[in-house]
């Protein structure tokens, strides 16, 4: 077992290489040659090479998540870290299908990096197999979940179209309209900022920080009496913001500064809010400064200069791609994330549908997804609009997925250790 | 043609007022499993300490008081005294102060109202079926039954000679 | 799209049209724009003139028509979609049992859920405007199908194979050729390429029309029909009688009735099982942490036969079934369901079977069962009688020093016998009888019937005689009659979705006239398998195409 799962983690690590590789080739085969007459030949040849890379990565992955299964006892898809990983596993997949309905190369330089940003953000979680809570403990977690990242993964791939369709038509010219730019650059710089949380994450991992906060606890127990108890929370980083109500502890000063700086508002009320918010705060920090670095060097928005890669590429077939995507991914997102939801909300919460939070923001992503798909039926809501409307549809799929289990707590809350 | 369109129209847009009305109207006006102030008081049919089983309806036509209480609670004990003297005071009047303990023992009923040298009925809800129906959390707490058999005012918790005074009045009209 | 109520609906083909017709519906040609417009055509619904398209709308059909608007559809959801997403900041009322909503938001999330609680927004999903969301949004499912789908279905029912110049000319795939070959032979090896896509084909001199999967076009309109009914199933829960649901404490032993049912469920025993150390991960067990691994009710369920409304006499009960309740496993009989939801540990008195000694001999003249509930007032052991005078579940003193008992619960219990029988007075003498071990020191038994137990004692053999329930189980009692029909529901639905996304209406229109060639190919959904599937088929009757030529793309703004 224990071999297994050792083999399981090489396994994703080489993965995770793979796809970074892939990601490498993919630029170089559209931006590799200079030549006009060659290009084409260039971008099949090194497209072609990327996309086997890709295929071995994904079988690495599947190598990971198989080993996984039979070392662990139960199908990976039980916590943060399992969830992530699948998740970037069906990203690949979804983007092989788009890949080869559309022949697209270009569509790797941006679907490639979206899947190992993910896997790389899942190793931020704890990742050591655990045992299944009785509440897990069902077919349904292999049916509903695997559903529900499946089409969370077409909706990725309609949001990298989409942002490449955005990337591609924004006008940089010095008299265009300063509004489209600006917007597509916060887009980019939301990006950073994931990017930038794993990096800080990472280095203070790698510098092994560790320092635990004890914070007192009022429970109402069930004959209505008020418990008063302590709790400890391990801080990774250094924590500026502390729990509510935590007790001093002795924490060495950063740069000067006397830490921690405030405690969590009261009305964040998720499993280790404060510790979450404090890694929001850094991760911020951190992106920012990644930001700034980037600009510094290249001196340009990211999105204006990556806007050359995509020349080549028609908006249309852009457009097209990000509404086919998001399009497939739909009705699978309906079943796994809705009907496949309710069924298992009946047979363990007794109820199928309970307006819990998670239940709610699923319930939002999907009227969210359904208002583009009636939207698109004008023509006034294709191209620039409805690419950003897929945008915007994947930002709600992320806070479903991170954002409800930070914020706001609720039967789900298990699923965000 | 045109006028079979209409009609559909027509009957399509009646079901959805009605359904779609019933479905508003339901959140507007939540029916409550519990009485309240105004509304109807189930029918309860309870053994009386010491003798027959008796029925709330059968005090139809009659003002109510009842009375929940437990012998482990200290305010049902502060407010016997108050509840007794009404009960002695307007016995004769069209009233009726009825105590209903919250599934206790005879025994231990029977001592209670020893002890406190009560003698207004009391009506043993053995299987607590009464104290469900009527929604009780607290104890003690207090209904005040129009004749017409509708709540005219609920007390939680303990009940002064005052209050008893007060609605007692308003439900006898005088 | 301006409607005038006097234009002239009648095509140069001579069909005519119901006023709001967008395209001829015989012969495709556009209605409105003049012959120098080559801009593609809005293909919606095939161009007809949708139900609520009327030159005069009176009331009803205003109403009618507001929710006929896909437009008023989106406004809709995305209001329902920020709706929905103000009741997520807090938890909502319906999350928590037992709690005084009006003091538990201003308590816990001062002032700001205060007003959170005042807004109503605390039971978002039961608020009247909610409701009228999702009735808005029916009614919208509603209409809007209807006013969609008969003429749509006529349209694609009575197609003319012959279609406009116009209309051809004007679609988001156009391909114009001269043909040097023999018209004839070319038009049946088109037929031939186009038979191998699986397209069914129709032709009318010199004209063909090929078309594939109509089937995905009542794609959406299933799914809005599987919508409707899970809507109205979920309207019809709240018919009296078809939905029930509460909490109940099951404590071990101990049947009790669900109400409106002749059922009563009994909870037999209980298990909580945790994960052992060695089956956890090393970081979970440093920190001390526990996984629970089975919360287990095993249950039995009884149906009463008699005396079940009785307020005194003890129900008459016949066992039906057993079965064990588990997390993930709930328990089905005749529409009632029960799930495991929550336990207690604490374990409680039910009964005590004491001794009756001689305290010089030790001699015993046997036993008497002491129930802590319903308790009996009489009993006879050997030559004595025992008649209970007091009884008090959580036995203290209260400032005067009178005993009393502090709640319910058989927390400290306490029994004042009176026993008479040989060697004892006449009228009997007291014996206050405290079953467990710490109230017999806490409360100096001794002390108290000093004079008693120099005589005789009340005293437990062992703890066999003490019975005693270890856990009450907390489960959820159901009953859902609608719930078929939101599975139907939601079924419909999917076979509708899976219908429309999946596959893509097709047609193609061919026209040949004095060697010249028209073609004109439309799509639903998905204008890069179209174009690559008309520039194959071309291909295999030798005519060298662009896919990406032919596309006339449809998004230039």
């Amino acid at each position: 077992m224990k071999l297994l799962l050792e083999i399981s983690q090489d396994a994703y690590l080489i993965a995770f290489f793979l796809f970074c590789i892939a990601f490498i080739m993919f630029v170089f085969a559209m931006a590799g040659h200079k030549k006009k007459a060659n290009r084409v030949v260039h971008e099949r040849r090194w497209g072609i090479i990327a996309f086997v890379i890709t295929l071995i990565g994904l079988a690495a992955q599947i190598v990971y998540f198989i080993t996984r299964w039979i070392g662990g006892g139960h199908i990976p898809v039980s916590n943060m870290y399992e969830f992530m990983s699948f998740l970037s596993m069906m990203i690949i997949g979804a983007f092989i299908v788009m890949y080869l309905i559309y022949r697209s190369p270009v569509l790797g330089v941006f679907a490639v990096p979206l899947a190992f940003i993910i896997m790389a953000y899942a190793s931020v979680f704890p990742s050591e197999v655990q045992p299944l809570i009785p509440q897990l403990d069902s077919v349904w977690l292999k049916i509903h979940v695997t559903m529900v990242a499946l089409g969370y993964a077409f909706f990725g791939i309609g949001f990298i179209a989409g942002l490449m369709h955005l990337i591609r038509c924004v006008n940089w010219a010095p008299d265009a309209p300063r509004k489209p730019q600006v917007w597509l650059e916060m887009i980019m710089v939301l990006i950073v900022v994931i990017i930038g949380f794993t990096a800080v994450v990472f280095s203070y991992r790698g510098a092994g920080y560790e320092v635990t906060i004890h914070q007192r606890v009022e429970e109402v127990d069930k004959q209505g009496q008020i418990n008063s108890k302590i709790e400890s929370t391990v801080y990774t980083m250094p924590p500026l913001i502390a729990p509510l109500n935590s007790e001093p502890a002795d924490i060495n000063p950063l740069l000067g500064i006397q830490l921690p700086l405030m405690e969590a508002p009261d009305w964040m009320k998720g499993v280790q809010a404060a510790r979450k918010l404090n890694t929001t705060v850094w991760s911020i920090i951190g992106g920012l400064l990644l930001y700034g670095l980037i600009r510094l060097l290249i001196r340009k928005p990211i999105a204006e200069r990556i806007q050359p890669l995509l020349r080549g590429m028609d908006p249309d077939d852009l457009d097209e791609i990000s509404y086919r995507s998001n399009a497939i991914g739909f009705p699978i997102f309906t079943l796994g994330g809705l009907v496949f939801a309710m069924i298992w909300a009946q047979i363990a919460w007794s109820r199928f549908w309970a307006w819990d939070p998670k239940e709610v923001w699923a319930l939002i992503t999907w009227l969210c997804y359904s208002a583009y798909l009636h939207l698109r039926l004008s023509r006034g809501f294709q191209g620039t609009r409805s690419s950003w409307l897929s945008v915007i549809g994947f930002i709600i799929v992320m806070f479903t997925l991170l954002g409800v289990n930070l914020i706001i707590s609720g039967l789900h809350s298990y699923a965000g250790v | 043609m045109g006028k079979r369109n209409k009609v559909v129209q027509i009957v399509i847009l009646a079901f959805i007022v009605v359904l779609g009305g019933s479905a508003i109207g339901a959140a507007l006006f939540k029916s409550e499993e519990v009485p309240v102030v105004g509304s109807r008081v189930p029918d309860i049919k309870l053994q009386q300490l010491n003798g027959e089983v008796r029925t709330l309806s059968d005090l139809k036509g009659k003002a109510v008081v009842l009375n929940f209480w437990g012998s482990w609670c200290e305010p049902c004990k502060r407010e016997m005294p108050a509840l007794q003297s009404a009960y002695d005071q307007w016995k004769n009047k069209g009233v009726d102060i009825i105590g209903v303990n919250y599934g206790e023992d005879e025994l231990v009923v029977n001592n209670f109202v020893s002890q406190m040298g009560v003698h207004f009925p009391m009506w043993l809800d053995r299987k607590k079926t009464a104290s469900k129906a009527f929604g009780i959390r607290p104890l003690p707490t207090t209904f005040f039954v129009n004749p017409d058999g509708k709540v005219h005012a609920i007390k939680l918790g303990e009940v002064t000679a005052e209050e008893l005074d007060t609605y007692i009045k308003q439900m006898i009209g005088s | 799209m301006v409607l005038t109520s006097f234009q002239n609906t009648k095509c140069e083909c001579g069909h005519q049209n119901a006023v709001g017709t967008v395209l001829c519906e015989a012969c495709g040609k556009p209605l409105y724009d003049d012959d120098s417009n080559h801009s593609i055509l809005e293909m919606r619904y095939d161009g007809v003139a949708r139900k609520s398209q009327k030159a005069s709308p009176g009331l009803i059909d205003s109403v009618w028509n507001f929710f006929s608007s896909v437009k008023i559809a989106v406004i809709l959801i995305v209001i329902t979609l920020v709706g929905s997403s103000l009741g997520t900041i807090y938890p909502q009322e319906s999350q928590f049992v037992n709690v005084d909503a009006s003091q538990y938001y201003k308590t816990t999330y001062g002032t700001l859920g205060h007003i959170y609680y005042l807004l109503g927004l605390s039971h978002t999903y039961e608020s009247w405007w909610f409701i009228t969301l999702l009735v808005m949004i029916g009614s919208s499912l509603v209409i809007c199908s209807l006013d969609r789908v008969l003429p749509l279905y006529r349209a694609l029912h009575k197609q003319k194979v012959r279609k406009h110049d116009q209309f051809l000319k004007r679609q988001r795939i156009v391909y114009e050729h001269e043909l040097t070959t023999d018209t004839e032979q070319w038009l049946s090896d088109t037929e031939q390429a186009l038979r191998k896509k699986r397209y069914r084909i129709t032709k009318n001199d010199g004209a063909l029309m090929a078309e594939k999967n109509r089937f995905s076009r009542w794609g959406p309109y299933i799914n809005h029909i599987g919508l409707i009914i899970f809507l109205l199933a979920v309207l019809a829960r709240s018919i009296p009688g078809w939905h029930m649901e509460y909490y109940a404490a099951f404590p071990q032993g101990e049947p009790r009735p669900i109400p409106d049912t002749p059922y009563y469920l009994q909870n037999d025993h209980f298990t909580v099982e945790y994960y052992s150390d060695k089956e956890m991960p090393e970081q979970f067990v440093k920190e001390g942490r526990v996984m629970p691994k089975l919360f287990e009710t095993k249950a039995t369920l009884f149906r009463c036969v008699s005396n079940c409304d009785d307020p005194v006499l003890e129900p008459k009960l016949e066992q039906v079934t057993k079965y064990d309740i588990r997390v993930n496993d709930p328990f089905e009989y005749d529409g009632i369901l029960a799930y495991q939801y929550d336990f207690d540990l604490t374990p409680k008195l039910i009964s005590v079977k004491p001794m009756l000694k001689d305290q010089k001999t030790g001699q015993s003249f046997g036993s008497f069962d002491v129930k802590m509930s319903n308790t009996e007032t009489q009993y006879t052991v050997g030559p004595y009688t025992l008649e209970l005078r007091e009884k008090y579940l959580d036995f203290a003193l209260d400032e005067k020093g009178t005993p009393m008992t502090k709640s319910q619960e058989p927390n400290a219990p306490a029994f004042v016998f009176v026993i008479k029988g040989p060697n004892l007075p006449e009228s009997g003498e007291p014996y206050m009888y405290f079953p467990l071990q710490k109230d017999k020191v806490r409360f100096q038994e001794e002390a108290i019937n000093r004079d008693i137990m120099k005589k005789l004692r009340i005293e437990v053999a062992s703890m066999n005689d003490v019975s005693i329930s270890e856990s009450t189980s907390y489960l959820n009692i159901r009953k859902d009659t609608a719930m078929p029909f939101v599975w139907v529901g939601a079924t419909i639905s999917m076979i509708g979705l899976v219908m429309g996304f999946y596959w893509q209406h097709r047609r193609i229109w061919i026209r040949i006239e004095h060697q010249q060639l028209l073609l004109g190919a439309h799509t639903n959904k998905n204008w890069f398998g179209l174009r690559n599937e008309v520039a194959r088929i071309l291909q295999a009757t030798q005519l060298e195409v662009d896919a990406k030529a032919i596309d006339r793309g449809g998004n230039k703004v």
